[in-house]
């Protein structure tokens, strides 16, 4: 218990050096990373996606040109470029191909109006293969409407079994109408559906002896089995872990520009984007808390206009997500009733003589006068960096409680990269030296994975794959 | 490599308990943390005075052997329930900062890891301490793995209890951790080992865990009928049952458990489930009542390889009478597959779902009926079978996995029924 009487200031050397460390991963950005705009120029090309065991896999993928091309330097990327759109507007995007196949883009969920191209395909206009001979690239064009908002993917639509695959697809954000990116954070047309921060859980999987026959060329005799399928890799927003972890766009993986560090503050509502790119269906197990699911493939999950809340919203603590669906769901871990105070009992705040405050004035979520359990809002004052803080959405009944264990010796503990050293938010202690290190700001890390634990590594290896950490940050924290 | 399948049980325990002392540094130490527990056994008895609303646990953390259906034995590792076991000191301690009463309750659980992991009873309201001992791998001396138990889908937990051993704590060998749970929401849960999570999860360590609400014992009169007992505080007695019976789903793969007990490299991206079962057992083993008797064996030998320990104590048989209500605690800790769960010919009324009452955010129930529940790993469902009136005592239903593929132990191609299927039997 000794190792427990520190506190963050205390510590703030060490924080400083491990945040410095730190700088090669950045924060993640609490918005979707992505392009926006009225019309896009897609180029369909080739390129290489690297995993976090060395692997390298040679893929298909969409890359933003034109003005969009800043976006990852005009690279192939996987997934290709996430779009950020606007309820009710019309889009077009012209592509050009420069893949040894024909290729072409369909939106599932959104009503294309136009489409034109080199061929007429199964499901849509097509652009022709890449023509090496007369250095000519096949188009073709699509313009849409992004009828209503939410999360949606957009794909190859000639040969999907093997472009999806190859790394064609990517997905789509269409905010409401009335969002505000400052004042009107919401998902869809509803204030239930209001949120602090968003993420992108992309789900995706690579057999790797697909890719190597196109990368070779298609030989004859090395032609690849569909019913033999059998992946080894499994993605977030097109990273394996523990690459997703990494900073976006970051210069060693120029063709897997996004990364996934979900964070939030206790209290603050987390929108899950979660989209199933692949194959296979995945367990998206959010360690912490219990998530709402509103939304399921683009519609609000909203039977009855009559009533005011989301009538078929329902609670979960492990998505099923399926190819081809996306789920919406919203989060907001507190740390109530957890019988002890995770800011650690005031005996334990040396730094401060009075220990902090759980003040409990108002409702936090209507702002009426009277106590709702949890500790104010910031807006109603609770401050967390006063010198005798309040944090906000505190559970009050569990107040000044200790953890009511006491640790084991720290020569009988195996202790994880993310352990601050402490139980307590925001508090760090003494770890033996090597241990720990990643979580500079002393957070509550929790893990976000595929509960299909054999998709927890990457080609044999463990761990990896479908994996990311979610950090409850203390207050005070910047996230955005 | 057969080396370690021929040896002695006893000399497996004994040799691999000096090795684990051995290799555990001084001051190590078994340690039950339950308050009022004088001696440390997780049971109130013996003059003890608890606190109110108080439930302990005491898991080891281990290997040993299952028996999968069609006869074969299974290198396991998991939990072993040590409840009842006297831990606290009774004698002075040892070099290795255990006492002889601890050094016992390290022999107890050793080589006697269970299949599925002993199954956790709590009650809304209490507040729950879960010691976690590792006993050491006695079959893998070779591996040094610690161990922790995530409880899957407790609200609101902070890292220190969550099992996670890249955000936490995990426990080395010859030692105890301690969680502490304070139960607030009913509902069904499960629990297993977070480390090395897809080789743990894979080997055995998973478990049926469910939270019986506040609102039992309180008469609630549903469609006719009066219950005392509920999955959740509906207020209205819709969640309200006369039988209730914990359904895990679990597969192995045959592959690499013999990979694991033959101290070879494990086959983590060729992982293909072949053993499907319900409760740690394939069919016909589902439905043999309470522990099976039948033990896992050397296939060489014919030496009992769990030595005195009944390792697979939960049966999934289904009985009832007819008209009666029966809940299934549906929970799935598959690693490599989703399952399909189909009642064919009694309708699945679903109640609550990942330990919640299905309910939406007006408090107005989403109750539905349906044949089946797809679940992956991870998931759980509450899910009530209305015995018809009119069934009639000895008939039987079945309920089993719709991926007709895991109608089977390993390779049965020709042996009938077999996998992840159960009955329930009219009485």
């Amino acid at each position: 218990m000794k190792a427990m009487k520190y506190r963050n200031r205390r510590w703030l050397g060490v924080t400083l050096m491990a945040a410095a460390l730190l700088v090669l991963a950045p924060v993640a950005e609490a918005a979707i990373d992505g392009i926006t705009g009225t019309s896009f120029e897609f180029t369909a090309k080739e390129g290489y996606i690297t995993t976090p065991d060395g692997g390298s896999i040679y893929c298909w993928g969409y890359s933003a040109q034109g003005t969009h091309s800043a976006h990852n330097d005009g690279r192939m990327q996987y997934p290709g470029p996430t779009l950020i759109l606007n309820e009710g507007q019309t889009y077009t995007i012209t592509l050009s191909n420069e893949l040894p196949v024909p290729v072409s883009l369909i939106f599932p969920g959104l009503t294309v109006t136009a489409a034109s191209g080199d061929v007429d395909g199964d499901i849509t206009w097509e652009a022709n293969a890449y023509d090496a001979g007369t250095e000519i690239a096949g188009t073709a064009s699509y313009t849409f409407t992004a009828d209503a908002p939410g999360t949606y993917l957009y794909h190859s639509g000639t040969n999907p079994k093997v472009q999806v695959e190859m790394g064609l697809l990517g997905v789509i954000v269409v905010r409401p109408a009335t969002y505000d990116e400052l004042d009107n954070r919401i998902a869809y047309n509803h204030a239930d559906t209001a949120f602090g921060h968003e993420y992108l859980f992309l789900h995706t999987e690579m057999d790797p002896r697909v890719h190597q026959y196109y990368e070779f060329g298609m030989p004859t005799g090395m032609e690849w089995d569909n019913s033999d399928w059998w992946p080894v890799y499994w993605f977030f927003n097109g990273r394996a872990a523990p690459d997703d972890l990494l900073g976006s766009h970051v210069a060693w993986l120029p063709t897997q520009p996004y990364n996934l560090i979900p964070r939030a503050h206790p209290g603050d509502k987390v929108l899950m984007r979660v989209v199933g790119g692949g194959r296979e269906s995945h367990p998206f197990h959010h360690h912490g808390d219990h998530a709402l699911v509103i939304a399921m493939d683009g519609q609000l999950l909203d039977g009855d206009a009559g009533t005011p809340e989301l009538d078929l919203a329902y609670q979960e603590f492990t998505m099923l997500v399926n190819p081809g669906q996306t789920m919406d769901a919203i989060l907001d871990w507190t740390g109530e009733k957890m019988g002890w105070d995770i800011y650690g009992p005031p005996y334990y705040e040396v730094d401060q003589e009075s220990g902090h405050i759980c003040q409990d004035f108002f409702n936090n979520e209507t702002g009426a006068i009277g106590s709702d359990g949890y500790a104010d809002t910031e807006e109603q004052l609770c401050d967390p960096t006063s010198p005798t803080p309040c944090y906000p959405y505190e559970w009050c009944e569990d107040h000044g409680r200790a953890i009511p264990v006491l640790l084991p010796e720290t020569q009988n503990l195996a202790f994880g990269a993310w352990w601050s050293g402490s139980p307590y938010l925001g508090s760090a202690g003494a770890l033996p030296p090597g241990e720990g290190g990643l979580n500079p700001n002393s957070a509550y890390p929790f893990m976000w994975h595929s509960h299909k634990e054999k998709e927890l590594t990457n080609n044999d290896i463990f761990p990896g794959g479908q994996l990311t950490m979610f950090f409850i940050e203390p207050h005070g924290v910047a996230i955005d | 490599m057969q080396m370690f399948k021929r040896l002695d049980r006893t000399l497996v325990v004994v040799g691999a308990l000096a090795l684990v002392l051995a290799a555990t540094p001084a001051g190590a130490q078994v340690f039950v943390q339950c308050p009022g527990d004088t001696n440390g056994n997780s049971v109130e008895d013996g003059g003890e005075s608890w606190p109110a609303n108080q439930q302990c646990f005491h898991l080891a953390a281990g290997d040993g052997f299952a028996r999968m259906a069609d006869g074969s034995p299974s290198y396991i590792f998991s939990f072993t329930d040590l409840n009842g076991l006297v831990s606290a000191p009774t004698s002075p301690t040892d070099a290795q900062g255990n006492t002889d009463a601890q050094n016992r309750v390290l022999e107890a659980g050793m080589l006697a890891a269970a299949w599925p992991a002993p199954t956790i009873v709590m009650y809304e309201g209490a507040e729950a301490y879960l010691t976690l001992t590792n006993v050491g791998m006695m079959i893998r001396p070779d591996l040094f793995d610690a161990h922790t138990v995530h409880f899957h889908g407790h609200p609101n937990m902070a890292t220190v209890f969550d099992g996670l051993p890249e955000s936490g704590l995990s426990i080395n060998m010859g030692a105890s951790l301690s969680y502490y749970y304070k139960i607030t929401e009913p509902g069904t849960y499960m629990y297993h080992c977070h480390v090395e999570a897809t080789e743990h999860m894979q080997m055995g360590m998973l478990g049926n865990l469910y939270v019986t609400p506040a609102q039992d014992g309180t008469p609630h009169s549903y469609d006719g009928k009066t219950y005392s007992q509920f999955v959740y505080n509906d207020g209205d007695g819709s969640t309200g049952y006369d039988r209730a019976y914990p359904i895990q789903l679990g597969s192995f793969d045959w592959d690499f458990h013999n990979a694991s007990w033959t101290v070879q490299p494990l086959p983590f991206a060729d992982m293909k489930d072949e053993y499907f079962m319900i409760n740690g057992r394939g069919y016909p083993d589902t439905v043999i009542p309470g522990t099976m008797a039948a033990q896992p064996l050397d296939p060489d030998t014919g030496e009992d390889l769990n030595g005195p320990v009944d390792s697979q104590e939960v049966s999934s048989l289904i009985t009832a009478l007819p008209g009666e209500r029966v809940l299934l605690r549906v929970s799935n800790l598959n690693v490599t597959t989703e399952n399909t769960l189909m009642s064919p010919s009694i309708p699945m009324t679903v109640v609550g779902r990942d330990a919640k009452q299905l309910l939406n955010p007006a408090g107005d129930p989403l109750y539905y009926q349906t044949n089946s529940v797809t679940m992956g790993g991870g998931m759980s469902y509450d899910v009530m079978l209305d015995i018809p009136t009119t069934a009639l005592s000895g008939e039987t239903y079945f309920l089993y996995s719709s991926n007709l593929y895991q109608l089977a132990n390993h390779d049965e191609s020709e042996a009938g029924l077999g996998g992840m299927l159960t009955e329930i039997v009219i009485q």
